[in-house]
């Protein structure tokens, strides 16, 4: 690729700064129209360019200048992922033909490492005597010359799609040579994920644009009234700020695709807390209400709990990795396919993309250290060399090899491997906080306080999948144990909330709660090794879940915010295209075959089965989620039947329902006819042949959980699965079974829906009297809201308290005290000064006087008095001086 | 004519050439007074980028060819203050003129005690000083506000820019001293006079507090001073004593000089590290052989009786660093030495509050940086531990006091609290080994001071607007400011998430770099040290976001209708708060613009420090 062609993945870049552009153009406009409103009456050049910027009464001007950038964005990203697609089969075969190269290096010509490499060459004196065989080979394949130079046509294409700059760094001496540690970079990197990624949500942020153009309307008006905040005069009135909605929605874009973009965890980190002050910001949207601002708090606190543990894994993998980029941290952390001379193995498995461990025999002064390599087992885990040092060896079973304490990206180091657990963990806790998993999902019902197209987007389609992506975008970078750790904590959080979503009434928070639960299928997925069916359910929820909410969004608006479904019923006549679009979602996400959630379910489900073969005692893995199919089905068509039929429940809502405009009405369309198809491939009855699917898997799925890809010369497949092979292969051969299993569970929930709720046959309400304690107990959420509140904050703010009262009493009454003992002191000293020493003075003033008073008695002016004085004064001191010298001279 | 003297020394003194220019103001043109001062302050801030572009320039002059790994070239090592020092010497031994593009200024002042007046600039001076001028300005048109005794104010207003920027240009001790201390006096009247009501009682804490702490960095000095250093002296400096004394054998030579302390400092960390004799022997030979190859020679003998002289001593070392550290610590404030924080920044007035926030407590950093760990390093090095502990302590205490808070502006005092943790932490975690990650602290702790300067004058002022019109501070009888007043709210908004630390906006920045310096510390008795630390740091931005947006929810969130006719924001208040808000936005996207000139100085110092251990 010639240097000043412009790359493809730029495109993503320009979708990326779009909405950040749109952020800034109505923040300018909105900063200088407040700024010039309590001056337009008096001035009239200001109340020109105050009506030209739109005057007091909001106009529609900002959302189509936020529409038009996230539509363009659209267009740029779809345009990018059809070129990416264009490429991305012949990136692939390449990278194929490179990989076999490594693995038989004998047998092809092209050896793309040895240019370097006599400059690079660092490896340890331990294998210098393998070294010297190592030179003898390559000049083997010097004289095999390469006719196609693969690795640079790979590095050709490659670099199409990624890019990275500089943000900061510094320059110690001791790092001359090497870069390690001292960079922090944003950059981008295209691949099937993050294109897929983009194109999913720069569509659904577009309709959600168009339809928040409809929803947001009240916005327009000069005075909107809250009917949720009530003040002595009746109902707040306040100002419309429609424009701040679409800037804030811009700001939220940005950040969203950022993360998106995003090559290293740094970035994402960032990007990370952008989406959640935009989450925050827009939960807050309606801040006078109070219930609105403490949603908005504790969603940003949640999440921050989460994001600490997010910066511990990023302290983790900084110290020891020296880099966020992902591709050079998996690079470390996973053993490559091959060494110099061929294909890694351990014993006799392959070693390929393996954490590769092994024990401490010798620690060196500075730090490095002698590791015995072991087979799975091991207090430390290998880094391995993130540039290729040109000739290398890997580690061998029961061998020593040498590690570095602090690595240079051509040497080997090690990482104690409970630290490599507790920073996957730290990033999981992460992603747990924003995908609103257990124990941390309770602020994202909660978050159901902003505008119901926000739900939509952030709090259901994009932002909190951003939890899920995350897990598979650090997917080598996790240990069983972490992996383990997601399986549970997805099982538990999937059944937890979908039994809450039975229970509630409030439209909005079923969704809540069902997206809960959705995400907790996602991360079961990723975590039984089902890397593809996880992600792939995340791409059909953000379609069938956004329907869901707009279409909610839709009913709300039609029954003047009317949310309760106690109030609802009936109301398919009153509006028919919400109803039958939202009946598309409801078929999809209760996995309805052909439905787009059909296809992503069906392979979790297989995935968690096949999980459950291989290790029976983690059966729970599958009952809940199987369990768990069905209840979903239930609460979803419970809301559906609540919501459009039967009798209506309230008539004052029933009569002023009404069908919503075109602009809320053709993203409806739009989403429904996605959520069914998007996930389609053929044949279709094959869940496992989706097209979509098929590209994540296998253009993106990461090689730790890919089996049976790699076909050797005698065309037997070479088994580079690392962590789940019996799984995976279990998976795929129950797929069927499970497939029925799953249609029994999700018939046996439509069936309850339909006779509770349909029909009418049973009545819901002797079921909650039945169970009065049960119901309860779901009602107020399995209670984390009020453990959490006993556990951390009540102990949070006593802390603070008392932080504050050592301020106040501790240590400044401390200081008082020795003021005032100060202050007493001198005032002591004061008195002694008068008493004592001036007292003294004065005493001896007094008594001079008095004597002096005394004397002027004697000075009577006669001669012969004085006379006599002198005389008596004169035989005084003789007698004074004969005493002395007698005492002087007795013995 | 050395122009660098011209221009520092002008940045000093015109505040106070504009303070006695206030004398001539009659009674009744306050305004014009007002004007007058702020011209004065604007004055400084032009002054103040002269000085900043003979600095670029200069750096751009010298730049390290060998380091491009990705296209970047880095200022030379040459442009460190210790070889410009170096070179200065010998330019003005070669030629009898001072070089005046060498950022240094330097002529005697008392020569009888060898106290100098001596200038000088590198990337944390040079960080501090643009601070500084910017933020003054700034305040000033902050003050418009004050209507008592105005002339007063303005002046002492000047005087206390001229002792802060003195304090930051200064490199010898003496007159870093001499400046600190006239930095003390304007502020307690500015508090004591122009305060709330219990001014008094705040301004007399402020003073004696600083004043203690004023009396240990008096005696180090001393003790410093009471060193004879000219086994490390310049050679120049040492010819010309020796010429003095007529050849009665080698003058004795007593510095203030902090960049030729320093260098005492690192010399006798070498010097208190070896422990064989042989390797003694060499180092005193060593010594000796340079010294008669600049043809100052001395005796191995008399060279050791140096050597065994007290500053050399790991006690001494430790007392003077405590010293030292107390007497910073105090400015910064580091816990338990806070408490007048609180109390001086509720009482202050709201321009005198910024200043104090925004540049008072990077003076304590910045002696810590410049002073005390250079030239004790071994004490520092030492006691890295427990100074991360201090520093641990304060970010939690900082932040769990602040939650507890109702008044805004102490709550406001003791997030300052807080984030100065930060500050010392990343200058304590000097690590056993991979020291890019000191590197990322250091850099880290410096750009966390310039982002708090910004962050914590935002915040101050915008507490100020709101008690200009509400007349409290209680954060409890607030509540919905953000319908009547969306602009302020927007901007407190942002002005706070920075001070949270929200990527994107500059608080962030200091403190990531910090927290990833952390983790790698350890030492040898505490292996697991930084772990602890870094989670501990890691867990308090929960706190920290809890505690900012609860005070956003109490003051802008919901509604009020006894604020509901409030008046937006005001031109003036705009034109103070918007280049904060600019600052705050643009040096958390682009920290390259100011790490670029000030790394290399922070790493260099990083670089010297470290080589003791290598």
């Amino acid at each position: 690729m010639p240097e000043n062609e412009l790359q493809p993945g730029l495109l993503f870049v320009v979708a990326t700064l779009l909405p950040i552009a749109s952020f800034t153009i109505l923040l300018l406009w909105g900063a200088i129209r407040w700024a010039l409103r309590p001056y337009a009456s008096d001035n009239a050049t200001v109340k020109t360019i105050f009506e030209g910027l739109g005057g007091a009464v909001p106009g529609q001007a900002p959302a189509y200048v936020a529409t038009a950038a996230i539509g363009l964005a659209f267009l740029c990203s779809f345009a990018g992922f059809c070129i990416f697609l264009a490429e991305v089969g012949e990136m692939h075969e390449l990278k194929h033909k490179l990989d076999h190269a490594k693995l038989h290096p004998g047998h092809h010509d092209d050896h793309d490492h040895d240019k370097n490499e006599k400059a690079k060459h660092n490896e340890q004196k331990v294998d210098k005597a393998k070294d010297a065989k190592g030179e003898e080979k390559k000049k083997v394949d010097a004289a095999k010359q390469a006719p196609r130079n693969l690795q640079g046509e790979y590095n050709a294409l490659k670099n199409r799609w990624e890019g990275a700059w500089d943000w900061a760094r510094v320059f110690p001496k001791s790092t001359h040579d090497s870069a390690r540690g001292s960079i922090l970079q944003i950059g981008f990197r295209i691949d099937m994920l993050a294109a897929v990624m983009f194109v999913m949500v720069t569509f659904i942020a577009t309709l959600i644009h168009l339809f928040s153009i409809g929803y947001m309307s009240d916005e327009l008006q000069k005075e909107v009234e809250d009917h949720e905040v009530h003040t002595a005069h009746g109902h707040y009135h306040r100002r419309g700020r429609f424009g701040r909605f679409f800037m804030f929605l811009s700001l939220f874009c940005f950040s969203m695709l950022n993360l998106i973009l995003a090559d290293n965890l740094f970035q994402i980190f960032v990007s990370w807390e952008l989406v959640g002050i935009c989450s925050f910001l827009l939960i807050g949207f309606y801040f006078e209400r109070t219930s609105a601002s403490n949603a908005a708090n504790k969603a940003f606190i949640t999440n921050r709990i989460g994001d600490a543990g997010f910066i511990i894994g990023l302290l983790i993998f900084w110290t020891y990795f020296g880099t966020f980029n992902f591709q050079e941290i998996f690079a470390r952390v996973r053993a490559p396919e091959a060494d110099s001379h061929g294909a890694i193995k351990l014993g006799k498995e392959s070693a390929g993309h393996k954490i590769v461990r092994g024990n401490l025999v010798k620690k060196y002064p500075d730090g490095s250290a002698s590791i015995k390599v072991e087979n799975g087992v091991g207090d430390v885990a290998f880094i391995f060399p993130r540039e290729t040092p040109g000739h290398f060896d890997a580690p061998r079973l029961g061998r020593e090899k040498y590690a570095y304490h602090d690595p240079a990206p051509t040497q080997y180091g090690y990482i104690p491997y409970w630290l490599l657990i507790v920073g996957g963990l730290g990033i999981f806790l992460g992603c747990v906080g924003k995908s609103a998993q257990f124990p941390l999902q309770v602020w994202l019902p909660d978050a159901m306080e902003g505008p119901t197209p926000v739900s939509a987007l952030i709090h259901a389609a994009t932002m909190v999948a951003a939890g899920v992506y995350l897990v598979g975008r650090c997917y080598p970078l996790f240990t069983v144990e972490v992996l383990l750790t997601i399986a549970y904590v997805g099982a538990i959080t999937l059944f937890v909330a979908a039994s809450i979503a039975v229970v509630m009434t409030d439209i909005k928070k079923v969704l809540a709660y069902s997206t809960v639960s959705q995400l907790g299928y996602m991360m079961l997925a990723l975590g039984v090794g089902g890397w593809t069916a996880g992600l792939l359910h995340l791409l059909t929820h953000a379609f069938f879940k956004a329907l869901l909410f707009l279409g909610s969004g839709s009913v709300i608006y039609g029954c003047h915010h009317q949310q309760d479904m106690l109030k609802m019923g009936g109301l398919y006549p009153k509006m028919k295209i919400t109803a039958l679009t939202m009946l598309m979602g409801v078929l999809a996400i209760a996995g309805t075959p052909f439905f787009s959630g059909w296809y992503s379910k069906d392979e979790i489900l297989a995935g968690a089965f096949g999980f459950f073969m291989v290790n029976k005692h983690h059966f729970l893995l599958f009952l809940l989620p199987l369990v768990t199919a069905g209840i979903t089905t239930f609460y979803m068509f419970r809301m559906w039947f609540m919501t459009f039929t039967g009798k209506p429940r309230d008539e004052h809502v029933y009569d002023h329902a009404h069908e919503s405009p075109w602009p809320m009405t053709v993203p409806l369309i739009l989403l429904a006819i996605l959520s069914v198809g998007v996930a389609w491939g053929w044949p279709p009855h094959e869940p496992s042949h989706s097209w979509l699917g098929h590209q994540l898997h296998h253009y993106s799925q990461p090689k730790t959980v890919e089996f049976g890809d790699l076909v050797d010369d005698h065309g037997h497949g070479i088994p580079v699965d690392v962590d789940f092979v019996a799984e995976n292969r279990s998976a795929l051969e129950n797929h069927a079974i499970v497939g029925f299993l799953a249609l029994g569970v999700v018939g046996i929930g439509l069936a309850f829906a339909l006779v509770l709720y349909y029909y009418g046959v049973l009545d819901p309400e002797d079921a909650k009297e039945q169970f009065p304690g049960v119901h309860r107990f779901l009602m107020n959420k399995w209670c984390f809201d009020e453990f959490y509140s006993a556990a951390l904050v009540r102990p949070a703010l006593q802390i603070a308290h008392w932080c504050r009262n050592v301020d106040t009493y501790a240590i400044d009454g401390f200081l008082n005290l020795v003021g005032h003992w100060t202050v007493l002191t001198s005032a002591w000293s004061g008195r002694f000064d008068r008493g004592i020493i001036d007292g003294s003075v004065n005493l001896l003033a007094d008594v001079s006087y008095a004597i002096g008073s005394w004397l002027r008695n004697v000075q009577t002016g006669y001669l012969r008095s004085y006379i006599l004085f002198l005389a008596l004064a004169a035989m005084g001191v003789w007698i004074l001086l004969y005493a002395w010298a007698s005492a002087l001279g007795a013995p | 004519m050395e122009t660098d003297l011209l221009m520092m020394s002008l940045c000093i003194f015109i505040p106070s050439a504009f303070a006695l220019g206030l004398l001539f103001f009659p009674k009744g043109t306050e305004e014009y007074m007002r004007w007058w001062s702020l011209v004065g302050t604007a004055a400084t801030f032009v002054f103040s980028m002269f000085v900043f572009i003979d600095y670029y320039a200069m750096l751009q002059r010298n730049q390290d060819n060998t380091l491009t790994p990705a296209g970047i070239r880095r200022a030379d090592a040459s442009t460190q203050l210790s070889a410009r020092a170096e070179a200065a010497a010998n330019v003005k031994a070669r030629s009898g003129e001072p070089s005046s593009d060498d950022g240094l200024a330097r002529y005697p002042w008392i020569g009888r005690f060898g106290i100098e007046y001596y200038l000088g600039i590198d990337g944390i001076s040079m960080a501090m000083v643009l601070l500084t001028t910017v933020l003054f300005f700034l305040s000033m048109i902050a003050s418009w506000g004050i209507e008592k005794h105005v002339k007063g104010y303005c002046m002492l207003f000047l005087i206390l820019e001229t002792g802060v920027l003195g304090t930051f240009f200064a490199l010898d001790f003496f007159l870093f001293y001499i400046f600190w201390e006239v930095m003390l006096l304007p502020m307690y009247f500015l508090i004591g006079i122009w305060g709330g009501p219990r001014r008094e009682y705040a301004a007399i804490k402020f003073f004696l507090y600083t004043l203690f702490g004023s009396v240990f960095i008096l005696i180090a000095l001393l003790a410093f001073y009471f060193t004879d250093v000219q086994d490390f002296a310049p050679k120049e400096t040492v010819a010309a004593a020796n010429a003095a004394v007529k050849g009665k054998g080698t003058a004795e030579i007593h510095t203030f000089d902090l960049v030729l302390l320093a260098k005492v400092g690192k010399q006798g960390m070498d010097w208190m590290h070896l422990e064989s004799e042989a390797e003694r022997k060499k180092f005193v030979q060593a010594i000796v052989d340079r010294r008669e190859k600049e043809r100052n020679p001395t005796s191995a003998a008399d060279v050791e009786r140096r050597l065994e002289q007290a500053f050399f001593s790991p006690t001494f070392q430790y007392v003077m660093f405590l010293f030292l550290f107390v007497g910073f610590a105090i400015k910064v404030p580091i816990f338990p030495f806070h408490t007048w924080l609180p109390d001086a920044h509720v009482e202050a007035p709201t321009p005198i509050s910024m200043i104090l926030a925004g540049i008072l407590l990077k003076l304590g950093g910045y002696g810590i940086l410049r002073i005390a760990y250079p030239i004790c390093p071994w004490a520092a090095h030492a006691l890295a531990y427990y100074l991360c502990i201090l520093a641990m302590i304060n970010i939690i205490y900082g932040a769990f006091a602040a939650m507890a808070q109702t008044d805004f502006k102490k709550l406001v005092a003791y997030s300052s609290i807080s984030h100065m943790g930060y500050v010392l932490l990343g200058i304590a975690v000097w690590p056993e080994s991979n020291f890019n990650n000191w590197a990322w602290g250091m850099n880290g702790a410096m750009y966390q001071m310039i982002a708090h300067g910004i962050s914590s004058a935002g915040m101050f002022f915008c507490v100020g607007v709101i008690y200009d019109r509400a007349h409290h501070r209680n954060l409890d009888n607030f509540r919905g400011l953000n319908e009547p007043m969306p602009l302020y709210g927007g901007i407190s908004a942002l002005i706070f998430f920075a001070g949270l630390g929200l990527p994107g906006l500059c608080g962030f920045v200091g403190e990531f770099m910090v927290i990833l310096s952390t983790w790698n510390f350890s030492t040898p008795d505490h292996p697991h040290a930084g772990k602890v630390l870094a989670i501990l740091a890691a867990l308090t931005v929960v706190i920290t976001a809890a505690y900012i947006l609860w005070t956003l929810q109490r003051v802008y969130l919901g509604t009020n209708p006894a604020y509901k006719d409030y008046k937006d924001i005001t031109p003036r208040e705009l034109v103070c708060i918007i280049p904060l808000a600019i600052l705050a936005i643009v040096l958390g996207i682009l920290p390259v613009l100011i790490l670029q000139w000030m790394e290399p100085h922070v790493t260099g110092l990083v670089d010297s420090l470290v080589q003791l251990k290598m």
